[in-house]
């Protein structure tokens, strides 16, 4: 069976930088909504990564749903096997997209500081 | 829980909620319904989407809808629910929705009273009523369909009234009604659970049957084995669980098919014992007619006819490696495999897609995998009622209920003896299908544009017909022609609407389903809908007794009474025509109980509505049984679990075309689609749903969670393609049909994976209406079209001199 979250090409790569939602999309719809979603957190500045919580998230339930991995604007940074998203903490920028467009009744993911710095050592 | 345990624990409760499930008693205590601590009162209800059926708990608080949760004890998602029908609640509180009943004066919609409205309709009718044409849905509920097929049917002596399932479903019911003489699938849901291969047949279940497809997958969790071969144009979600994936060339589905009935009978592999007991051969009369019935063949024939599908050919043909189809073919050769086909849309809306229907019952009869659980040919159904309302209510321009037609005086007899009207008031010429009916409404009345008013309930025809400039748009200049919409929202079927009225939508409604596998479901009406929205079945019987007042004879029946009057328990008539008493009664247990017994005649046999009550659906056949319950049945035409097989036949067709208790293997040759890329259109372009949008999107659009995760159209293109014409993720790219043109963002690869030379486009956005481009060619047969195959050019679009690039 193929990865399909691997990348085609190089070239490709860098497109996929550019997610076919980020460009073209209208005011109120998802990608819009990606830059600044007012349920977050406020951005207090620090560094953060997503966490998903798997008893939130649909596709560790059991059932089908890809938004996260589909939408992530990093490549590798959320991958999925057999359906089951997984997030690469050493990659992910920490964005938020993938909390932003999350569609499971209750949002699956988390955005939290990155394992290696603490929230207690950092405060 | 240790894997061995969990199984054990699985199999355990899996057999106490069929148990449950297969027998429900009547006339007890809704059970279903009870209030939590919070204050908030559950009820239950079938999803309000997809054809699979999924029960839902519905929590109710303050008049509202504020909670909805899997039903656990529901035998077909067991308490699963996919990504939409957890927000299924969601949909009744979009901020547009239409209260208020809307006339098109100067060309601007402006608010009028139900009376009004209800008078115009009449108006309209009581002049012309053979040009009216009444078109509905897949998602109407039993009763609804139901209603409207007495009225028009009935009624109006007219049979131009169609459901969206038309376009959707046509050719499931041709070919199962040419194969066993009756519609619908032998096998349930039950088959997954069994299967050790399961085959999708141009079919993505796990967007757009998810919780099936979980229900598959979830075996091998479990440690099962289940072989999964994907036989598509695309890859797709589905395809990432598969072992094997056949890629064909669109339309050579059909040589794939022949293919394996060719393998079966040249290495003697066919199941002998079942062809010689249980069925005949079928062929088309001749080279060019394409009928329902065809005439009677030989295996002789039948075998000289598939000689040509050897895997040479069909390898050549299909580009399918011979390898691959080997594996295939083997899967039924093999006597120890259970396998279920599942297939959907690909094999329907298709050029020739009753004789791929066809063949693929076909197929499964010759090698025997028939009648055993896991062995079943099964369609999968898109829409939530279109098995329950368009085709066992048979509200098709040539069908009555209960799989009878207009064109037998014995069938048209039975329903004027249930409806108490005259010997001969309905029509034996069937009526115009969907395709011709938007023909004939969007042509001048000059050139024979005989259809002038067209009333619309539960659909879009707007975003959903092919060719939409020829079939809809073009209504737009005929000042004649008159478009009534009962909508929920403002749709691209509104747009055009000379009146528009308000609807109310699902539990602001009781009603019934009927899903994929036949089960009949029932849920009661648990808020109000929005402002001045009200029932489609009232509006029906409404439009019904208006005409009656203004003395339309035919409202009346063999002893004058309305034909729409039912009494309340003191034996006094209830004016359910008016909207503050339609509630007084339920007319929806009327409706439904009148029709039940039409259901007998091709023992399709829908429990009772008071069983319902109490169940999560029972699949038909439902018969009584000793000790007074009602037992549904799971495997159709077989002896161990059908009550109406004789017994010591093990398999019975008892609905034979050739009234001999067997089926029809059918030989159907391959033949090219209407249209292939050419010079100037050098593309295949394909259409389709996604996991978090159903139908045209109206719904599903208005929930913030799901607008979100999928906010609009894009074209799906393959690298190499994207890459040859310099086009980019998010870049704009015009794709242009000899129908019409769309500009849409790329998604390189996208969802799914379009082989070189195809694209692939959803149709859920109603800014972006693929409709406008695709084909209205359509099967012979069924009359459906074939919304999966045009030819299309693809070209880089330049948004700032809005042409495409050079």
């Amino acid at each position: 069976m193929e990865d399909r979250s691997q990348p085609i090409s190089r070239r490709g790569l860098f497109e996929a930088l550019v997610r076919p939602f980020a460009r073209h999309a209208g005011g109120d719809d998802g990608a819009g909504l990606a830059q600044g979603n007012p349920s977050r957190p406020a951005d207090d500045g620090t560094p953060k990564v997503a966490i998903i919580q798997g008893r939130f998230c649909l596709a560790y339930q059991g059932g089908v749903c890809f938004t996260c991995s589909e939408r992530c604007p990093v490549p590798d940074a959320l991958t999925t096997e057999k359906g089951i998203p997984t997030v690469h903490a050493d990659i992910c920028t920490g964005c938020g997209i993938c909390h932003d467009l999350c569609p499971a009744p209750r949002n699956a993911i988390l955005m939290l500081a990155p394992p290696e710095t603490p929230a207690l050592a950092r405060s | 829980m240790s894997n061995m345990e969990r199984r054990d624990f699985l199999k355990l409760s899996a057999m106490t909620a069929a148990t449950a499930a297969a027998q429900a008693k009547a006339g007890v205590e809704r059970k279903a319904i009870h209030t939590d601590d919070h204050g908030i009162r559950w009820d239950k209800a079938p999803c309000r989407f997809c054809g699979t059926g999924c029960h839902v708990k519905v929590g109710v608080k303050d008049g509202k809808v504020i909670a909805i949760a899997g039903a656990e004890d529901a035998d077909v998602n067991k308490g699963l629910l996919c990504v939409k029908g957890y927000h299924v609640g969601g949909i009744l509180y979009g901020k547009d929705r239409l209260t208020t009943p809307m006339l098109r004066k100067e060309g601007k919609l402006e608010p009028i009273s139900w009376d009004e409205a209800i008078t115009v309709v009449a108006d309209r009718i009581y002049k012309e009523p053979k040009k009216f044409a009444f078109y509905g849905s897949g998602q109407w509920t039993i009763p609804e369909g139901y209603a409207a097929q007495k009225f028009i049917k009935g009624g109006l002596s007219n049979n131009h009234i169609d459901p969206n399932a038309r376009l959707c479903m046509a050719s499931a019911v041709t070919g199962f009604i040419s194969t066993y003489g009756v519609d619908e699938p032998a096998g349930t849901y039950d088959d997954l659970d069994n299967a050790s291969v399961v085959i999708f047949w141009g079919n993505n279940p796990a967007e757009m049957h998810p919780v099936l497809f979980s229900r598959i997958v979830d075996r091998r969790s479990r440690g099962e084995k289940v072989t999964i071969i994907d036989i598509g144009t695309r890859r797709t979600r589905s395809t990432e669980f598969a072992d094997h994936y056949l890629e064909f060339r669109p339309q050579t589905d059909l040589a794939i098919a022949n293919c394996i009935a060719h393998y079966l009978i040249e290495s003697d592999c066919y199941d002998k014992e079942f062809v010689s007991k249980h069925c005949n051969f079928r062929i088309d009369v001749d080279d060019t007619t394409r009928d329902l019935f065809g005439k009677a063949s030989s295996f002789e024939e039948y075998k000289q006819q598939m000689s040509t599908y050897t895997f040479e050919y069909t390898s050549q043909l299909s580009g399918v490696p011979e390898e691959q189809l080997k594996v295939l073919a083997e899967a039924f050769a093999d006597p120890e495999s259970r396998i279920t086909s599942l297939w959907c849309m690909g094999v329907n809306q298709h050029y020739r897609g009753t004789a791929m229907n066809r063949l693929l019952h076909g197929i499964h009869l010759l090698s025997g995998h028939f009648g055993k659980p896991g062995d079943a040919p099964t369609s999968l159904t898109g829409q939530p009622s279109a098995c329950g309302t368009a085709r066992e209510v048979g509200t098709l321009a040539h069908a009555l209920p209960g799989g009878r037609i207009v064109k037998k005086p014995a069938h048209r007899e039975a329903c004027e003896k249930a409806w108490n009207m005259a010997p001969g008031t309905i029509n034996p010429k069937p009526g115009y299908h969907t395709v011709k009916m938007f023909e004939q409404f969007c042509k001048p009345t000059a050139e024979g544009g005989d259809i002038s008013t067209v009333l619309v309930q539960v659909t879009n025809p707007g975003q959903t017909l092919p060719n939409l400039y020829k079939l809809f748009e073009a209504k737009k200049d005929l000042e004649d022609k008159f478009l009534i919409v009962s909508e929920v929202y403002p749709t691209a079927t509104t747009e055009l609407a000379d009146l528009v009225l308000p609807a109310a939508l699902w539990v602001e409604k009781g009603g019934v389903y009927g899903n994929s596998e036949r089960r009949t479901q029932q849920w009661f009406k648990q808020v109000n809908p929005p402002g001045g929205a009200r029932e489609d079945l009232w509006m029906t019987i409404a439009i019904a007794r208006k005409l009656f007042d203004m003395g339309y004879p035919g409202m009346k029946d063999q002893d004058g009474k309305f034909i729409f009057s039912y009494n309340d328990e003191q034996g006094n008539e209830v004016p359910i025509w008016d909207y503050d008493h339609f509630h007084d009664i339920n007319v929806d247990r009327e409706l439904y109980e009148e029709y039940r017994p039409l259901t007998h005649g091709k023992r399709k046999n829908v429990a009772p509505y008071d069983v319902l009550v109490n169940a999560h659906g029972l699949r038909w056949p439902v018969v009584q049984t000793k000790d007074g319950n009602w037992r549904e049945t799971r495997f159709r035409f077989t002896e161990a679990d059908d009550p109406f097989v004789k017994k010591g036949t093990g398999i019975q067709f008892y609905n034979s075309t050739t009234k001999d208790d067997k089926a029809q293997i059918w030989f159907c040759p391959y033949e090219a689609a209407p249209e292939e890329p050419n010079k100037e259109y050098p593309f295949w372009l394909c259409t389709g749903r996604v996991l978090e949008h159903w139908h045209s999107g109206t719904m599903t659009m208005r929930v913030d969670q799901l607008r979100k995760a999928m906010p609009k159209a894009y074209v799906e293109l393959n690298p190499k393609d994207a890459a040859e014409k310099g086009i980019n993720n998010g870049d704009l790219v015009q794709l242009t049909t000899a129908r019409g043109d769309l500009v849409l963002p790329a998604w390189i690869n996208g969802r799914a994976r379009p082989p070189r030379g195809s694209v692939f486009v959803p149709f859920f956005d109603e800014k972006l209406l693929i409709n406008r481009l695709t084909l209205d060619a359509y099967c012979p047969v069924s009359k459906e079209p074939d919304y999966k195959k045009c030819a299309t050019k693809v070209e880089k679009y330049d948004p700032i001199e809005k042409k495409p690039l050079p």
